[in-house]
């Protein structure tokens, strides 16, 4: 049990005040009797079997936060990295502010920000390993590092900021609301250190003493909507119409003309002139630049192989080109082998990969690596079956049984695909969230699906002296037409975002400026690539020089995507809290990267933006950990261990269907 | 409900295995916070928190309270005592015997071929009370030098000028409880939110419970000019002048306390005719507050049943400092605010012990609020510890702020500097790098090795730092805290009070005077010299002091506790019983912007850090939230000069120049940048400090700059890395 001091001072304490029966977004505030028989059970802090004696444990409890008050003197953000024992580049909770007007009429509105706890915790729904819970007991949501292999996707999918990937960790972990002090009355550490009145903590829908307001919003919040958070605010004080963010967030915030409505996030323009920044184009996720491409490649290349010669392009069976069709299978059997190696690898703890698995239920990872692993498995099933005859079986058996493994392949390719738009139909992403991102993947898988089989079939031929110009001529339809998907998608995907507004059209203007010339010359050869491939289609070009302008071709396509792809990734505009000047401020963490800052530890900024090796290093150690455990506890002991966990898995399974 | 999962699983939260906690008093600023430090099993310092029943800050602590315990395992701490023969020479480590004998050698070498004034010392305001009377006892009473002093200089200089000139004495005759009375409180040039986010705190409480207007008078739109209900923009510098026409309003509107002045105060109509010439319309010209505004405040001041005024920094690092705070003093005492709740003058203190030093260290005077010019005060001292009272200068040396200078013209040849760090804190850090350079001897003794004035000693002494010492701190409403030794200082490094102990030992009078080895005994000494004085403190020991939680000054040896206010029965210390009021005339020396320098500068503190980061620039969790010095520039003055938001600029001044990185906000005026004088080679290059005449506090905040646009941004950031070693 934490201790409670003799003299621990009154504010300390939650107050036992009457709640509504239901919080604003209509769900009870009670939340014990949807689970009755998991009451009053212990929380096992640390190996403690006691129970917390709170008349309210079974309530809802959240934050409230006086933005008019908050001086920025960093207690509560101090209190918490201390309590929870955090190095200085990760902070559960963060102060940034919102200022506006003009001196000395000049307002800076500070927030402090952690997890929320949400009633709808889209971490908890989109974590793949179901390292987050969400306790009947004060509504917690809480995240287990240890169950966290590193994917960050929570982070992705939090409008908060609240999930902390720590890339030297490899793991996330965030807010745990102080769950140890809830447990004997005491509010968290960073309520109770709090010096300007702000932030406060209690049953929710409930305002602290002398506090009036319970509202949830206030500029530079996200819209609540999103996940429903447990944070209720007051701010009373007049601000300016307009306020700006001291970060480097395109991002500030504005109420209507007569100063009525809630503030709303417009793009500011911070760099106007027109840029390229391709230097910029490189980011942690580059991994998965390539893991889309080349998985929609796959899926679009086999699509071709399978249904190819049903749709008149006969060159591509088995029947005349057995050999090509098996480099072909082979090629795309490699590169479909290596996208699932980076893709693992671009988790903080690759060794735990198993894990993907097991939120099938919510998180569209889980459901994205299933689709995978059953297109993956199912396309290595219809290769072999290829090369092997089944003994005692009939032939034609195995054959039956590879063009059921190709069929279901086929469809379970296009779940993938799919599967993995989803994945970025997130609502606090809004530049992702369009069905561009559909279209997209779609169109690459068309194009690039085309262009793989199309290359190596046109060497083939060329090599064995033989015309492609036919076949090209027919693959131009499907890599033109992906191209057209892509465009139109962009293309709507630009004006609905500057219709929409906020970060979407932030998202956008940082296109059009800081990447202007970048955005502008992909737009310009994703055009230029679509008429020369008409060009070549019709020309009927053949031969060696045919297929240097097809090969030149074919590598405009690829840069175009490899771009376009990258833009997609950097050029998101998260909903996220403002930051400061210097803490949670993207281009001061790049000036400290490039300007040697970072190597001092203090300065609370990684000098690198990836730890593969430390990542990998630790995989390996990891490893050797548990081999060496299961040595020691022989082997037996271990599947038995293993075998309990997996009914457990089960049981819980069923007992939630 | 329970989402996620059907099954729970165990709950892992970082923890600490905390088998002991230990009081003690934060070793920051000046608030006086009580800590309990958490040891594990093996001792180790893990954890701290406030003490929940401690009266100031009642379980709360700011962020550099909060991770104080941090301290004893930063990085940069000075092990082991460090000597060389030329400052280009590399270190080498030796023992105490070593070092101090070849220092006590060298201050005697000095002394005798210049004279005895040709060694100086320089302490703080971070040691213990203990250890600043021990230094006073080693200084004046063995080296013999009068050129000792104390960076106090740089932070509280003006404030005891002001209180001894209008009260005959120095200490702040208020407390924080008096937020709770107040029914009108004037910010001066103080921004408590950023400084002292405790007394903020205890503030905003009384606030919240009682509202009374708060008024700010600050250049700058500071977090406080933001809460405040009128925020007064003054022009830098001008304090003087607002306040004399506070008082002639005041005066020609007969608000003023008639019988308080008359019962304590003398000088009343020298004072009344000076402020007669500063009407509101002739004053708004001058200070920049309108007239109305300056009416209001004097109406809603004078009205108030009971008034206080608080100030930092920004009265006390001016050219008027002294005069500002005598300005307040006199606004106080015409409104009969002294003394009473809710009624009083006081100046928040910067440095933990400033109080401590002003009291105890003998700089400038004898212990205990004595003076050297008074024969009695000599006579006292010198029978106490038992030396010649002839041994004493009978007029005081200098201040820090002219031993520099005397540096740079050959008068001073040895210095020793304790816990204070001029290459970041002293105004112009050229002049002073000339300056130090020039010393034929110097020793530095720092907690820190890497404290950057090492660069040019030829000595350093070790010290423990906060709570590995034991002894007291006196904190801004005059209240005793016990600092216990919670861990041992590491390696070789030795507390102060040792190091002065071991140091007497070299000097002749060393072996006359007792120097206790316990902090304990020490204090004892200090209650019997203060028995029947104004700090009498005769009634309190280190375990009383513990038990109460800190206990505020005077206590005298039959008293059941402390005094919360001074002066309550109107009895001041001037020989006459009264305090004086002073006219105050505006003389503008201040290099105020021109054509080719069209900015003011103004630096001051941020939240984060503390001083020249000696300590805080180590510890990441305070740090990251400025790492490197930045300056607050108006946009729309930024645009005209073509810099944008985080980007480097060159500050110049006549000075020299810097670069910093810029944060555009409509904080500051369009003719005014405002930069943290935290860090090394950043504003301290451009300012010009010129002293006060009183209290010979050098105005960090008013000089005039240009601001340049810098072409070369990533040779600016290698500029600006280089000087950021820590």
């Amino acid at each position: 049990m934490f201790e409670v001091r003799k003299d621990e001072p009154d504010y300390a304490f939650i107050p036992d005040v009457p709640t509504p029966e239901k919080n604003r977004y209509g769900k009870p505030i009670e939340l014990g009797s949807e689970n009755r028989s998991l009451v009053g059970e212990s929380l096992n802090i640390n190996g403690d079997d006691s129970v917390g004696k709170s008349p309210n444990r079974y309530k809802q409890h959240g934050f409230h936060f006086t933005a008019d008050n908050c001086i920025a003197c960093h207690a509560c953000e101090a209190a918490c990295s201390e309590k929870n024992q955090l190095p200085a580049h990760i902070s559960f909770r963060s102060v940034g502010y919102v200022e506006g007007g003009s001196y000395p009429a000049y307002s800076r509105m500070n927030i402090s920000m952690a997890c929320n706890h949400c009633d709808d915790p889209v971490c908890l729904k989109g974590c793949p390993t179901r390292a987050y819970t969400k306790f009947a007991e004060y509504g917690a949501v809480l995240q287990d590092p240890e169950t966290c292999f590193g994917c960050g996707y929570c982070t992705w999918v939090c409008p908060y900021n609240a999930p902390q990937l720590d890339p030297v960790e490899g793991q996330v972990s965030k807010c745990n609301m102080c769950v140890d002090r809830l447990e004997v009355g005491l509010k968290p550490a960073c309520a109770a250190a709090c010096l300007g009145g702000a932030l406060d903590f209690g049953l929710i829908e409930t305002a602290p003493e002398n506090r009036e307001q319970i509202k949830n919003t206030i500029p530079g919040f996200p819209t609540p909507d999103i996940t429903n958070p447990n944070i209720r605010f007051q701010q009373t004080r007049s601000l300016p119409r307009e306020m700006s963010r001291p970060d480097s967030a395109p991002l500030r915030y504005q109420r209507d003309e007569q100063g009525q409505s809630d503030y709303k996030p417009k793009a500011a323009l911070k760099a106007e002139e027109r840029q390229w920044s391709l230097r910029k184009l490189r980011s942690r996720e580059d991994p998965l630049v390539l893991f889309t491409l080349i998985s929609q490649a796959v899926v679009g290349a086999f699509f071709l192989l399978f249904l190819g010669p049903l749709l008149g392009l006969g060159a591509l069976s088995e029947g005349s080109n057995p050999a090509t069709v098996t480099i072909t299978l082979l090629a795309m059997l490699a590169l479909q082998g290596f996208a699932l190696v980076i893709s693992t690898m671009h988790l903080g703890k690759p060794h735990r990969f198993y894990r993907a698995f097991n939120n099938l239920k919510y998180s569209p990872v889980s459901r994205e690596v299933a689709s995978l692993s059953l297109f993956f498995g199912l396309f290595v099933a219809y290769i072999v079956l290829g090369f092997i005859n089944i003994p005692f079986v009939h032939e034609g058996f195995t054959e039956g049984l590879r063009y059921v493994c190709g069929a279901g392949a086929l469809l379970t390719g296009l779940l993938f695909i799919y599967a993995m738009h989803k994945i970025y139909r997130i609502e606090a992403r809004p530049y992702w969230n369009h069905w561009q991102v559909l279209s997209s993947f779609f169109g690459s898988t068309l194009t690039l699906g085309a262009v793989l089989v199309g290359l190596i079939f046109a060497i083939s031929l060329t090599l064995q002296g033989e015309p492609f110009s036919g076949l090209m001529a027919l693959l131009a339809w499907p890599m033109a037409l992906g191209l057209v998907i892509e465009g139109v998608g962009l293309y709507a995907h630009g004006r609905d975002l500057d219709r929409k507004g906020g970060e979407g059209a932030a998202a956008h203007l940082e296109q059009r400026t800081t990447f202007g010339h970048t955005y502008n010359s992909r737009n310009g050869a994703l055009v230029l690539s679509t008429v020369l491939i008409i060009l070549l289609a019709v020309s009927g070009v053949d031969g060696p020089l045919g297929l240097l302008m097809w090969l030149a071709l074919a590598g405009l396509v690829i840069v175009t995507s490899l771009v376009g792809r990258a833009l997609f990734y950097v050029l998101v505009v998260p909903t996220t809290m403002p930051g400061a000047f210097f803490w949670k401020n993207q281009r001061f963490q790049e000036h400290a990267r490039e300007s040697g800052l970072a190597e001092m530890p203090q300065v609370g900024v990684l000098p690198k933006t990836d730890y593969h090796h430390e990542q990998i290093a630790r995989a390996k150690r990891e490893i050797k950990g548990d081999l060496l455990k299961i040595r020691q506890q022989g082997v037996k002991v271990s599947l038995q261990r293993l075998a309990e966990n997996v009914k457990e898995r089960l049981q819980d399974a069923l007992s939630r269907a | 409900m329970l989402f996620g999962r059907a099954k729970k699983n165990p709950i892992k939260l970082p923890a600490q295995d905390v088998v002991e906690w230990k009081y003690t008093t934060c070793g920051y600023c000046s608030t006086g916070c009580s800590i309990e430090v958490g040891l594990d099993k093996e001792g180790r310092a893990v954890t701290g928190r406030g003490v929940g029943g401690a009266d100031v800050n009642q379980g709360k602590l700011c962020i550099k309270g909060i991770f104080e315990h941090e301290l004893f395992h930063s990085a940069g701490r000075g092990d082991k005592p460090l000597m060389r023969d030329r400052i280009f020479d590399p270190y080498q480590a030796t023992d105490w015997d070593t070092a101090m004998d070849r220092t006590a050698a060298e201050i005697k070498r000095i002394q005798q071929q210049y004279g005895p004034d040709a060694f100086a010392v320089i302490s703080t305001g971070q040691i213990l009370t203990e250890e600043f009377y021990t230094l006073g006892k080693l200084v004046r009473g063995c080296i013999g030098t009068n050129n000792y002093d104390g960076n106090t200089t740089l932070c509280m200089a003006s404030a005891v000028s002001g209180y001894k000139r209008s009260f005959g004495s120095d200490g702040p005759p208020g407390c924080y409880d008096d937020f709770s009375h107040t029914d009108c409180l004037i910010a001066f040039g103080s921004n408590l939110p950023e400084q002292h986010p405790i007394i903020y705190w205890r503030m905003r409480e009384a606030r919240e419970k009682r509202k009374f207007p708060l008024i700010v008078v600050d250049p700058r739109v500071t977090m406080l000019a933001q809460f405040a209900d009128m925020h007064l923009a003054i022009t830098p510098g001008t304090d003087v002048v607002l306040l004399n026409a506070l008082a002639h309003v005041i005066l020609a509107e007969g608000l003023e306390d008639r019988d308080y002045i008359k019962a304590h105060t003398s000088g009343f109509d020298e004072f009344s005719k000076l402020v007669a010439e500063y009407d509101p319309v002739t004053a708004s010209k001058i200070c920049g507050i309108d007239e109305d505004t300056i009416r209001n405040v004097a109406r809603l001041y004078a009205r108030s049943n009971a008034a206080m005024s608080i100030w930092t920094m920004g009265i006390n690092q001016s050219t008027h400092g002294s005069d500002g705070v005598v300005g307040i003093n006199s606004l106080n005492l015409i409104t009969g605010n002294i003394g009473k709740p809710g009624g009083t003058s006081l100046s928040i203190t910067g440095q933990c012990n400033a109080m401590g030093t002003r009291e105890w260290s003998s700089c400038s005077g004898l212990p205990g609020y004595r003076v050297l010019e008074k024969e009695q005060d000599r006579n006292d001292i010198a029978r106490f510890w038992g030396i010649d009272p002839e041994f004493f200068p009978k007029k005081r040396g200098m201040f820090q702020t002219d031993i520099f200078p005397a540096i740079e013209t050959g008068q001073i040849k040895g210095l020793w500097i304790i816990g204070t760090n001029p290459m970041t804190s002293m105004p112009n850090t050229a002049r002073i790098r000339k300056t130090l350079e020039r010393l034929e001897f110097m020793v530095v003794q720092d907690a820190y090795r890497d404290v950057e004035t090492t660069e040019y000693a030829h000595v350093f002494f070790p010290a423990g730092l906060w709570a590995e010492k034991k002894g007291v701190m006196t904190n801004t409403e005059r209240r005793v805290n016990l600092i216990s030794n919670v861990v041992s200082p590491p390696g070789d490094s030795k507390p102060d009070l040792w190091i002065f102990n071991q140091m007497a030992k070299r000097f002749d009078n060393g072996q006359k005077i007792k120097f206790p080895e316990d902090a304990a005994d020490v204090f004892d000494e200090m209650a019997e010299l203060s028995r029947g004085r104004f700090l009498d403190i005769s009634g309190m020991n280190h375990d009383k002091i513990e038990a109460a939680r800190g206990i505020q000054w005077p206590m005298a040896a039959d008293a059941e506790g402390g005094t919360p206010r001074v002066y309550s029965d109107g009895k001041f210390n001037h020989p006459d019983g009264r305090a004086k009021l002073i006219p105050l005339p505006f003389i503008d020396n201040n290099e105020v912007p021109c054509d080719d320098f069209p900015f003011w500068l103004n630096s001051g503190r941020v939240v984060e850090h503390f001083h020249t980061r000696t300590r805080t620039g180590k510890i990441g969790n305070q740090n990251k939230y400025s790492p490197t010095p930045y300056m607050e520039m108006n946009p729309d003055a930024a645009q005209a000069l073509g810099i944008e938001h985080m980007s480097y600029a060159r500050l110049v001044s006549r000075r020299g120049d810097a670069v910093v990185l810029v944060q555009l906000t409509h904080r500051v005026a369009p003719n005014a940048v405002f930069v943290p004088f935290h860090f090394h080679e950043c504003v301290n290059r451009v300012s010009l400090g010129l002293l006060d005449p009183h209290s010979r506090q050098p105005a960090f905040k008013q000089c005039a700059v240009r601001i340049e646009a810098v072409a070369q941004q990533e040779a600016a950031a290698v500029v600006n890395r280089a000087a950021r070693t820590f």
